[in-house]
C-alpha cells in the first residue's frame, strides 16, 4: 500500500477531473466541494508519503512492473516528497481562497473544476517523472490547463493567455527537440540511466545541442528572464482564483524538472568549449534576478510588480542551483518551497485587493481607508520573508545560497543575492507607502473579509514563518539526499 | 564548403526539418494574424515530429514484433520508441490546437478582429 502513494497521488485528481463532468452534469453545487476535497486527500497522502520516504527511504515506481531504463519510472525521494507537499498545500490554500473571489459564471463552472484538478495532477507527474519525456507529457497536461485558467476570464485574459500559449508550447517543442537529441545520442530517456551515459560523451555537439534547448525550453516555462515575456500579462489577468495556483506552481516546477536535469547531467566543472556550463548558468540566473528586481521596482499594478517580484526569484534559485555544492543546492530547493508560498500569498492579497476594493495599480490603493488587519498582516509577513529577514523562511533560504556562494568563491553570486534583496526592499517600501497612505478611519464601516479568505491568509502567513523555524531539518533532509545520490 | 554541402545532400531528411521548423517561427513571429501564429507553430511542431521520424528511420527494418520461432535479430527491426513518442507528441499538439482554436474564438468574439496589432489597440 505505502508504496503506492506516489501514484495515489496523481490519481485522486485525475479521476475526479473525469468524473467531474459525469457527477457535475445535474447538481452544479457539488463541484466545488469535491475538488476541495480531493485536493485535501491529496494534502493527506502527500504527508502520508513524505513519512514514509523518510523513514523507508525512497520509493522507484515502475509502471507496469518494468524496471527503470527500459520501463517508465517515477522517483519518490524526499526532494519529491517535499515538493509534492508543498506544491497540494498551496493548491489547497488557493483554491480555499478562490472559493471567495470567484466570478458568478466560474462558480458554478464544470469545466472549470475539471481544469483545475487536472492542473494539479500534472504538477503530481512532474515532480515525481524519472524520465525526460513523462517530464515532457505533464508539462505540457499542465501547460494546457494553464492557458485555459488563464484564458477563463475571458475579455482581455484571452488575448494574453493566447500570448501565453504561443510562447509555452513553442518552450515545450524546443524541450521535446532536445530531449530527440538526448534520445539520439545515448539510446535512453530515463534521467538516471542518461547521467551514467552522459559524462563522456558530454563534449559531443548533439548532446551539448540537446542540453541548450532542453534548457530553453524549461527556461520559457519557468519564465527566466529574458524568456519571461508571457507571464506578466497572464498572470496579471488571470482570474484572481486562478492567479495564486498558477504564480505558486507552474515556474516552481519547470525549475524543479531542470535541477533534475542539470543536478544529474552537469557535473560541477564540466568544460564545453572552453564555457564553464555551471558558471554560465549562474550569471544567467543573477542577470534574471537582478533585472527581474529591477523590473518590479518600475511597476505601477500590484500583480505585475509581485510576477516580476517571483520572476527575479527564478533567477534566485538558479544561482543556487548551478553553484554546484550541496549546500547552495539544498538552500536553492528549499528557497523554492518559500517562493511557491510567499507567491500564493501575494497573489491571494492582490487578488482580495482587487475583489474587495477595487484596487488594481499602487495609486488606488492610496484612495483605501478600510483595509482590512488580515490582509495587512498577510502583507507585511510575506514581506519579510520575500526582503529576507529572519524568522521567515525566505531569510534561510537566501542564507544557504550565500553560504554555498561563499563556499564556491563565487563572489559575483553573493553580491546578486544580497542586492536582489535591497530591489525586493525597493519595492515594498514603495508599495508600504501607498498601502498606509493613509490612516484606517474606524467610523467607517469595517470591511468584511470572508473567512475563507481569512483562513487561508492566516495559515499561509504561518506557514511562512512554521518554514523559517524548521528550515534547519528541511535544509538537512535535502542534504541528505543528495549526498545519498552523490554529488 | 564542398565538404558541408556533400553532408547536406546525403541527410535531405534533416535539411527539411531545419527549414520546416524555421519557416514555421517565422511566421509565428511575422504574422499579425492569430490564426497564422497558430499554422506556424503547428508547422514548427510538426517539424520535430518529423525529426524524430527521420532519425529512427532505419534501411530494410521491419515493424518490432517477434513472432514465435523467429531469430531475435535486433538489426532487423526498427527502433518502435520514436514512433511512440511522435504519437504521444501528435496527442500533445492535437490538444495545443484545441485549446489554442477556444482562444482565437473567444477573442474573435470579444475584438471582432484576428489581427494581433488592432487587438492589442482595443486592450490597451
Amino acid at each position: 500500500m505505502s508504496s503506492q502513494l506516489p501514484v495515489l497521488l496523481f490519481l485522486v485528481p485525475f479521476v475526479m477531473a473525469v468524473a467531474m463532468p459525469i457527477v457535475c452534469a445535474k447538481r452544479r453545487s457539488w463541484c466545488s466541494p469535491l475538488t476541495i476535497g480531493a485536493v485535501s486527500v491529496m494534502v493527506i497522502l502527500a504527508i502520508m508519503n513524505l513519512r514514509v520516504v523518510l523513514s523507508e527511504g525512497s520509493i522507484e515506481y515502475a509502471f507496469g512492473g518494468w524496471a527503470a531504463p527500459l520501463g517508465i519510472a517515477w522517483l519518490d525521494d524526499p526532494i519529491a516528497a517535499i515538493m509534492a507537499l508543498t506544491m497540494c498545500a498551496v493548491a489547497l490554500l488557493s483554491l480555499v481562497f478562490g472559493h471567495a473571489v470567484l466570478t458568478q459564471k466560474l462558480e458554478k463552472s464544470v469545466p472549470y473544476y475539471t481544469l483545475v484538478l487536472l492542473f494539479v495532477a500534472s504538477l503530481v507527474g512532474i515532480i515525481f517523472a524519472a524520465d525526460l519525456f513523462n517530464i515532457f507529457v505533464f508539462l505540457e497536461v499542465a501547460a494546457l490547463t494553464g492557458y485555459a485558467l488563464v484564458g477563463a476570464g475571458g475579455g482581455k485574459a484571452l488575448v494574453y493567455a493566447f500570448r501565453y500559449l504561443l510562447l509555452g508550447s513553442f518552450g515545450a517543442t524546443l524541450y521535446l527537440l532536445g530531449v530527440s537529441y538526448l534520445y539520439v545520442a545515448t539510446g535512453t530517456l530515463n534521467i538516471a540511466d542518461l547521467g551514467s551515459r552522459l559524462p563522456e560523451l558530454i563534449t559531443s555537439t548533439a548532446v551539448v545541442v540537446g542540453l541548450i534547448f532542453l534548457f530553453l525550453g524549461l527556461a520559457i516555462k519557468m519564465a527566466l528572464i529574458p524568456l519571461h515575456g508571457w507571464l506578466p500579462g497572464a498572470y496579471t489577468n488571470a482570474p484572481s482564483a486562478v492567479a495564486p495556483l498558477l504564480a505558486s506552481t507552474v515556474t516552481k516546477v519547470a525549475l524543479l524538472a531542470w535541477m533534475r536535469i542539470e543536478y544529474a547531467l552537469i557535473a560541477p566543472g564540466t568544460v564545453v568549449n572552453h564555457i564553464p556550463v555551471l558558471v554560465l548558468l549562474e550569471d544567467i540566473g543573477i542577470l534574471a534576478a537582478l533585472i527581474g528586481g529591477g523590473l518590479a521596482l518600475a511597476q505601477t499594478d500590484l500583480k505585475r510588480m509581485f510576477a516580476y517580484g517571483g520572476i527575479s526569484h527564478i533567477g534566485l534559485i538558479l544561482v543556487g542551483v548551478s553553484l554546484g555544492n550541496p549546500t547552495a543546492l539544498a538552500g536553492a530547493l528549499f528557497y523554492l518551497i518559500n517562493d511557491a508560498v510567499m507567491q500564493a500569498t501575494l497573489f491571494m492579497i492582490a487578488g482580495a485587493a482587487l475583489h474587495y476594493h477595487g484596487v488594481r495599480t499602487l495609486d488606488d490603493l492610496k484612495d483605501v481607508t478600510n483595509r482590512s488587519p488580515w490582509l495587512t498582516g498577510a502583507l507585511v509577513v510575506v514581506a519579510i520573508s520575500m526582503v529576507g529577514l529572519p524568522p521567515t523562511g525566505g531569510f534561510f533560504g537566501k542564507w544557504n545560497i550565500v553560504l554555498g556562494a561563499l563556499e564556491a568563491q563565487h563572489y559575483l553570486a553573493v553580491f546578486a543575492v544580497l542586492a536582489s534583496t535591497l530591489l525586493t526592499l525597493g519595492y515594498f517600501l514603495r508599495l508600504f507607502s501607498c498601502w498606509f497612505y493613509q490612516p484606517v478611519t474606524l467610523q467607517t464601516e469595517q470591511l468584511e473579509v470572508a473567512v475563507t479568505v481569512r483562513g487561508s491568509l492566516g495559515i499561509a502567513s504561518i506557514a511562512l514563518i512554521v518554514l523559517g523555524l524548521m528550515s534547519d531539518s528541511i535544509v538537512r533532509v535535502f542534504l541528505e539526499s543528495l549526498s545519498r545520490s552523490g554529488i | 564548403m564542398a565538404e558541408l554541402f556533400g553532408a547536406l545532400v546525403q541527410r535531405p531528411n534533416f535539411v527539411v526539418f531545419v527549414i520546416l521548423f524555421l519557416w514555421g517561427l517565422y511566421i509565428m513571429a511575422a504574422h499579425p494574424n492569430y490564426v497564422k501564429k497558430l499554422i506556424g507553430l503547428y508547422i514548427v511542431q510538426t517539424s520535430v515530429l518529423f525529426f524524430l521520424v527521420a532519425f529512427s528511420a532505419k534501411y530494410n527494418a521491419t515493424v518490432p514484433i517477434v513472432a514465435a520461432g523467429m531469430a531475435l535479430d535486433a538489426a532487423a527491426y526498427a527502433n518502435p520508441l520514436p514512433h511512440v513518442l511522435t504519437v504521444t507528441a501528435i496527442v500533445v499538439q492535437v490538444a495545443t490546437l484545441g485549446v489554442s482554436l477556444a482562444l482565437v474564438l473567444g477573442i474573435y468574439r470579444n475584438y471582432a478582429s484576428l489581427d494581433e496589432d488592432e487587438v492589442l489597440n482595443k486592450v490597451q
